[in-house]
């Protein structure tokens, strides 16, 4: 679709992106994960519910993809449908999620579609080409083994050669890696904090070298502090290993210093998709504005803040057209009869569900949605 | 203590706290026999609830708000310290009377958690009004007065459904209006938007100081959040490991803290506008380090001298209604260590090293 009326509105619209728009599927070694038309329910007939509605993003190698959304907008059951984790009533409906395995001696990649991929395919891939952080490392945890049997019976599994005093070895690397002490393996999960859980988790997960890792709300439960470190801590790993990451948080502003590339979602479906300083400068998508501007500032004047009225949609009884449109402040008589779907805005690789950014000519776009970004790419973006 | 409290020009003070102390004991494994050992939850605070103020407390997990908050609303028992509720004094050890709660009233975390799953909410309404003394041809309109003080629009639609009808927003908005509904002159609000979504967290922030503005209600506002205090709070108070460590009226404390803990959680806070606090120092204490003896802070502080491994410091006046519990504020700490008495000590408690 193109969009000629925001063009001509905002004539000035430069994003340097260099890189090709991700439309083709399996373009080779330059994407370790490609979704498209990814779809979840929840039950089946009358009762059913769509978790996940249409679904496609790809994450480039060595890569921080943060997806952004409140509950219930199908964040976490869009990565553990991805990773065939979903137990039922979850189904995945539709749609394709490649991944691309990269081969351990020499021989020929290898792209796995992971929704038809059988239980031995998963087997191999699991852990030791995706890999997946829990939000409660408590629950995550066996409480009655010591840490150090979780290292060992992964090692034991993927890695069945390993002697056992490799299997200690590599696992005091690991704990070595995420800053705790090798007596940590001997401890019981309740005898740590949750940060130091957390830290056992992030081990655990980098173990067999996995070119992506899933985060789901690792620092949800910790607090800003603990919270600062892990993140930190991350940050070194992956420049250290170069593995990519999809990283699910509600925290849009702990995403925009972390991620490359954002999706925001909502009701399940994307509604805006950009790289992260395009996202926080420049918002599109009056969700994603309003998210921004949820969070009080830490400088600068105080100012009565608004946020988004009215709640969180009900998934089993959603609006009519756009699913954000009771919410919406910019509201339009399309928005309540079509749902909009996710469009790339014109000379840009970014994208947004939204009708005010359609090219419809009688549209006004609001002054704060069409603001430019002052320093493009401040994250160098993918590379 | 701290120096500015009660002053008399400020605006009538509602609740007031004076050297409030909560002391639990543990018993930890020992050498041949179980140990009792002291957890100080909350270590001599004291502070002023005013009427029309929000003050905010703000602390990670284990540094004693919610010790604090529950000794306010006198369900923990302090194990020293003075309550004063409109300048009468309150017998700390003495079981609270319905008088008090019907001034003083709490605010949970969850709402889920904190409401009835199997009551309408009219039930959760009705019930502290009747036990507060209302009439029953009365609690019908008096329930719907307190849903419409917190938003929810109309009140009919509210009233008789059940919690799980209702989203998590209006349902904390529900618990604000069952401690509103029996006209307290203070709210305490222990973490209330913590587990809400982002989108509906100012609503209620917004809420808390429209009341505050609009009723005179004293508001305390527990929170993690330093962001949320700057926000709305007209004093906020950083605690660690029981104690005040720095203090402020409006946002000085967040534009110009003065204690390296506050320095600490501020540069944790993700803040996508200023690309410095990316930046922010690695600390290699991961555990919540809490000394003994001389300032608790001092294990994790990246200014840690050799007196505060001594002695614990006392609150400096660092700028108008602005103390720091920190010797790097003391004009010579090393003079004043001396002039220090040795480590308070309390009876029957004992130190772990």
């Amino acid at each position: 679709m193109s969009i000629e009326r925001l063009d001509t509105q905002t004539p000035d619209e430069v994003h340097e992106i260099s890189q090709p728009t991700a439309v083709s599927l399996s373009t080779g070694r330059e994407f370790v994960l490609e979704v498209s038309n990814f779809s979840v329910n929840y039950g089946t007939g009358d009762q059913m519910v769509r978790a996940v509605n249409d679904v496609s993003f790809s994450l480039r190698r060595s890569t921080v993809l943060g997806v952004a959304g409140e509950s219930g907008s199908g964040k976490s059951t869009l990565v553990y449908a991805m990773t065939r984790l979903l137990r039922a009533p979850g189904i995945i409906s539709g749609g394709v999620v490649n991944l691309n395995v990269t081969a351990s001696d020499g021989a020929e990649d290898e792209i796995l579609d992971l929704v038809t991929a059988n239980e031995k395919e998963l087997r191999r891939i699991r852990w030791s080409h995706v890999s997946i952080v829990l939000q409660s490392a408590l629950s995550a945890l066996d409480p009655v083994r010591r840490v150090g049997r979780e290292f060992d019976e992964v090692l034991k599994t993927h890695r069945p050669d390993m002697k056992k005093a490799e299997r200690r070895e590599r696992a005091v690397t690991l704990l070595t890696m995420v800053g705790l002490e090798k007596d940590r393996l001997d401890r019981f999960p309740h005898e740590l904090s949750g940060g130091q859980r957390q830290r056992i988790m992030i081990a655990l997960a980098l173990a067999l070298d996995p070119e992506l890792v899933i985060m789901d709300e690792p620092t949800t439960a910790l607090d800003v502090v603990t919270q600062r470190e892990i993140i930190n801590e991350l940050l070194d790993l992956r420049a250290q290993f170069n593995f990519a990451m999809i990283f699910i948080t509600h925290d849009l502003s702990l995403l925009v210093e972390l991620a490359d590339e954002i999706v925001v979602m909502y009701a399940g479906a994307i509604v805006e998709r950009a790289l992260a300083s395009e996202l926080y400068e420049a918002p599109r998508h009056p969700y994603t504005l309003g998210l921004l501007n949820s969070f009080p500032p830490m400088s600068g004047d105080r100012r009565e803040l608004t946020g988004i009225p009215g709640s969180p949609p009900d998934l089993s009884d959603l609006p009519v057209g756009c699913k954000f449109s009771p919410r919406c402040p910019y509201v339009m008589a399309r928005c309540r009869e079509e749902d909009p779907h996710l469009m790339t805005l014109k000379g840009s690789e970014r994208s947004v569900a939204c009708w005010l950014h359609a090219g419809d000519p009688d549209v006004r776009v609001p002054v704060e949605l069409t603001r430019q970004v002052r320093t493009p790419n401040v994250h160098g973006g993918p590379s | 203590m701290s120096e500015f409290v009660s002053e008399p020009t400020r605006t009538p003070v509602q609740l007031s706290a004076r050297n409030l102390t909560r002391h639990f004991t543990t018993r930890v494994p020992g050498r041949f026999f179980k140990e009792k050992h002291t957890v100080r939850a909350v270590d001599d605070v004291s502070l002023d609830l005013v009427a029309g103020h929000i003050t905010a407390v703000v602390g990670e997990s284990g540094s004693g708000k919610s010790v604090l908050a529950r000794m306010l609303a006198r369900i923990v028992k302090p194990t020293s310290g003075e309550l004063y509720l409109e300048g009468q004094e309150i017998p700390i050890n003495a079981r609270r009377t319905l008088a008090y709660a019907n001034k003083v009233q709490l605010v949970l975390q969850d709402p889920f958690a904190s409401n009835n799953p199997v009551h309408r909410i009219r039930h959760s309404l009705e019930r502290p009004l009747l036990i507060h003394g209302a009439s029953k041809s009365d609690v019908d309109d008096l329930a719907k007065a307190a849903l419409t003080r917190v938003s929810l629009d109309p009140p009919d639609r509210f009233l008789d459904r059940y919690p799980h009808e209702l989203s998590g927003g209006q349902l904390q908005r529900v618990s604000i209006a069952r401690a509103l509904c029996v006209r307290p002159s203070v709210l305490l609000a222990d973490e209330p938007i913590s587990m809400l979504d982002v989108s509906v967290r100012l609503g209620i922030l917004n809420l808390l100081k429209g009341l505050c503005d609009n009723e005179h209600l004293a508001v305390l506002y527990i929170t993690h959040d330093i962001a949320s205090a700057r926000y709305i709070a007209d004093e906020t108070i950083v605690m660690y490991a029981g104690q005040v460590v720095e203090r402020s009226r409006g946002t000085a404390l967040v534009d110009e803290p003065t204690h390296p803990y506050t320095q600490l959680l501020i540069a944790s806070v993700p803040n996508p506008a200023d690309p410095t606090s990316q930046a922010a120092e690695r600390t290699e204490h991961t555990t919540f380090a809490v000394a003994d003896v001389g300032c608790r802070f001092a294990p994790r502080c990246p200014h840690v001298m050799d007196v505060c491994r001594k002695s614990d410091p006392p609150n400096f006046q660092v700028g108008e209604g602005h103390t720091s519990h920190c010797w790097l504020h003391a004009s010579e700490p090393e003079a004043v260590v001396e002039l220090t008495p040795p480590v308070r000590r309390r009876e029957g408690e004992t130190t772990k090293t």
